[in-house]
């Protein structure tokens, strides 16, 4: 098996968490996964961009045009990474309005943001979120939800709970994307 | 066992499966979690290790040096401008060599993402003639840490690590020590005047002779045990590629997935090479392509006309390795046509930029805007440091950047350069106590007119908010204390959200500087936003919003005070993000002169 995957946002919303439940979930997999995350000055609301690599790779960065999945959590910092994804099987799972351009890839568009105001769910958990969505709608992300939810308790069992619930949220708001 | 690991979690843990018993060092990304991560460690495996902060790499590499002087096993960690620092140390202990092990960590950043060079610590072990390992993975950072110390107990000499960011920062599954026997060497200093103290110049040349002579085994060791096992995987095809580091895997994976035929020969320590020996392998190959992260270290230790490199303008000179550029390489040598297979189109319209910003709350930014308020750009320069308050940049309030401290020396020669100017230097805590206090010093000696303002946050905020000295001993290290004691009053303002009074008290220093014959220097106590000890207590939790019809869209707020919920909405008129507002309240104060900024619910 081989899946690449971008993680896109501000510094902030948490995709070096993502990374992490990612390599966890390969690692229940039994399968290799390499990847790499930004420290330092990008964490101060700063564009970021992390990498996930499941399967048989060297090097942890991804070059353009090789990534299956795009997770943004913002709409800009999607479009800004979008010449990543894969040209004819690449999708990109955005938290955009309905402002976002229409572009030539795979788009899945929920308003992450509105629902957060609307306090449909924490924004701290904008990250579970859009890994909700990116499980119901993404048909080639490899992981199950088993293995997402084990992967979520193993980093941090205490928030689990709260986290696997806004993961089921997310999942239930992606059927009326 | 297998373990998810970071890389800078591999290489602590890799310390303490070693026996690493004191570790030193000065925190700078990407090699900031280093330390952390083996205190960490420390405690669930209920170990006893000297793992702290040190003030500057320089200290921190010399506490490491004596205790493998003294027989134990220890590590030194810093970044690559870091090593600059300790530089002065390293050449003279490169000479002089050790009775136990240690580890020199170096973490290198090809890409800028954090630092304002992209030098390459392998080309500094070159130059102070020790041997350096460069990982490609958290795996072999995890091995190489093991082996490096290994080479520093055999040959007596610092070995350097060299992990570069996506070394440190990235994360694999790896492979680990299931049991941990955690046997750390016996410290004892053993007198030996001649060795130990290196004073000119007979046992300099004998120790010169030495290094050569260490040198020159290291390179056998490089080949027997690192290099000639690999020679059986050579496949015997017509081109050699030469890699290091990171760079190893990028080549490995353009090959597999374009289908190209090369030998790869990875050369795990860079430097000292077996020149000779290396080079005889090329009689087989019509050619050989180097590929190492960013200096051509292994290059300039080569020599053939089959060799291609940075120095033949085959592959790119700067910035991180992408498989793209492997292909660029390739296709310069002629080995392929010109393959545009990992390109692909950016989103065609512009994007609006993102950079870095101050948190929402920070204090900094309150400082700055009043320092700015006061003493206006076109009469004054602003040097600054290195750490957060670097972003305020973002607010036009930072003239220079150079390096650690020397915002004080830089105030002290534009005061002399441009006296007409009032000069206004901003430093952290932290990067005062590193290299800020011996400038002041010289400020002081020589009477240089400058402001100087230690911003104080207690905390190296910038990597992740690592302890000060201040702030592990408050009763005994005081910022205050320190700037009396080298000679002049020490000004103090606790900062509060309200701007008025940060602006008050500019003006009182802007009436001390015009009285003074010297510099003038004020300690302004701050808080990190981040800082779960001490910002839940000093945010006031009162949230702002904007009164739509008196915002006027000056743009004020968004050029001088630039806090990130401040932004323009579709109507252009400012907005306050409520997901990014963190309830400081200071922009109710001062900084919309239509008073727009209300608090919420007050608007009617």
């Amino acid at each position: 098996m081989k899946y690449q995957v971008v993680i896109a946002g501000i510094g902030g919303q948490g995709s070096v968490f993502l990374v992490k439940v990612l390599s966890i979930a390969a690692s229940l997999k039994d399968q290799k996964c390499l990847g790499t995350e930004n420290h330092g000055m990008s964490q101060r609301g700063g564009s970021v961009s992390c990498y996930v690599k499941v399967g048989d790779f060297h090097s942890p960065a991804i070059d353009q045009g090789q990534a299956d999945l795009l997770i943004a959590l913002e709409g800009n910092e999607g479009l800004r990474n979008i010449q990543y994804l894969k040209k004819d099987e690449g999708t990109i799972i955005v938290n955009a309005d309905s402002k976002f351009p229409k572009i030539e890839y795979e788009t899945i568009k929920i308003d992450a943001f509105d629902k957060a105001r609307k306090k449909e769910f924490p924004i701290q958990a904008l990250n579970v979120y859009m890994l909700g969505i990116t499980l119901a709608r993404d048909p080639h992300f490899p992981f199950s939800l088993n293995e997402i939810e084990e992967a979520i308790t193993q980093m941090n069992a205490k928030m689990a709970p709260k986290n696997i619930e806004v993961l089921h949220q997310a999942i239930e708001d992606s059927r009326s994307i | 066992m297998k373990n998810i690991l970071m890389g800078n979690d591999a290489i602590a843990l890799a310390l303490i499966h070693a026996n690493v018993d004191m570790v030193s060092g000065y925190p700078g990304t990407p090699s900031s979690e280093i330390i952390g991560n083996f205190q960490k460690f420390r405690d669930k495996f209920e170990v006893q290790a000297y793992a702290q902060w040190a003030t500057n790499e320089k200290v921190g590499f010399e506490v490491a040096y004596a205790g493998a002087i003294a027989g134990r096993t220890t590590c030194a960690t810093m970044k690559q401008v870091g090593l600059n620092v300790a530089s002065d140390a390293l050449m003279s202990a490169s000479y002089i060599g050790l009775k136990g092990s240690m580890l020199l960590i170096a973490a290198d950043d090809p890409g800028f993402h954090s630092s304002q060079t992209e030098q390459d610590s392998r080309s500094f072990a070159k130059f102070a003639k020790i041997p350096v390992l460069d990982p490609a993975t958290p795996q072999e950072a995890y091995n190489m840490v093991k082996l490096g110390l290994e080479i520093s107990s055999t040959f007596e000499t610092v070995t350097m690590l060299r992990p570069v960011m996506r070394v440190c920062h990235a994360r694999e599954i790896c492979e680990v020590d299931e049991k941990l026997e955690f046997n750390p060497a016996k410290g004892e200093f053993q007198r030996d005047i001649k060795r130990w103290a290196a004073v000119p110049p007979a046992g300099r040349f004998r120790q010169g002779l030495e290094q050569i002579d260490r040198l020159e085994a290291i390179k056998e060791f490089n080949w027997t045990r690192l290099i000639e096992p690999k020679l059986q995987d050579l496949k015997g095809a017509k081109t050699l590629c030469l890699t290091s580091g990171t760079g190893d895997g990028y080549v490995k994976e353009a090959m597999e997935e374009m289908k190209l035929e090369a030998d790869i020969l990875k050369l795990d320590m860079p430097y000292p090479l077996p020149k000779e020996k290396i080079e005889a392998l090329f009689v087989d190959y019509d050619q050989v392509i180097v590929f190492e992260e960013t200096y051509p270290c292994i290059e300039e230790q080569l020599s053939s006309p089959k060799l291609h490199g940075k120095l033949t303008n085959d592959v790119h000179k700067i910035d991180e390795f992408t498989k793209d550029k492997v292909l660029m390489a390739f296709s310069n040598v002629g080995l392929i046509n010109k393959n545009e297979f990992y390109k692909s189109d950016k989103y065609a319209a512009e994007l609006p930029v993102r950079p870095p910003n101050l948190c929402p709350g920070c204090p900094h930014r309150d400082i700055y805007y009043a320092v700015m308020k006061v003493f206006k750009k076109k009469k004054s320069i602003y040097p600054s440091d290195i750490g957060c308050y670097t972003l305020a940049l973002n607010q036009g309030a930072i003239d220079t950047v150079l390096c650690m401290g020397a915002s004080v020396s830089m105030a002290s020669g534009f005061s002399i350069a441009d006296p007409d100017k009032t000069v206004v230097a901003t430093i952290g805590d932290s990067t005062f106590m590193h290299s800020g206090v011996s400038p002041l010093i010289n400020a002081i000696y020589q009477n240089h007119k400058f402001i100087l303002l230690i911003l104080d946050n207690s905390t190296t905020a910038m990597t992740g908010r690592q302890h000060t000295p201040e702030r592990a001993n408050p009763a005994k290290i005081d910022i205050k204390k320190i700037v009396e004691g080298c000679g002049v009053e020490c000004y103090e303002h606790e900062y509060t959200p309200e701007i008025e009074k940060s602006i008050d008290f500019m003006k009182s220093l802007k009436i001390k500087y015009e009285e003074a014959t010297g510099p003038v220097v004020a300690v302004i106590r701050e808080f990190c936003v981040l800082d779960k000890e001490r910002a839940p207590e000093k945010l006031p939790q009162v949230f702002a919003e904007v009164d739509q019809d008196k915002c006027v869209a000056c743009d004020i707020c968004t050029t001088q005070y630039k806090c990130p919920p401040m932004h323009y909405n579709e109507d252009h008129k400012i907005e306050i993000d409520p997901f990014l507002c963190i309830g400081c309240a200071a922009c109710l104060d001062d900084v919309c002169p239509t008073d727009a900024f209300v608090k919420v619910g007050e608007i009617k």
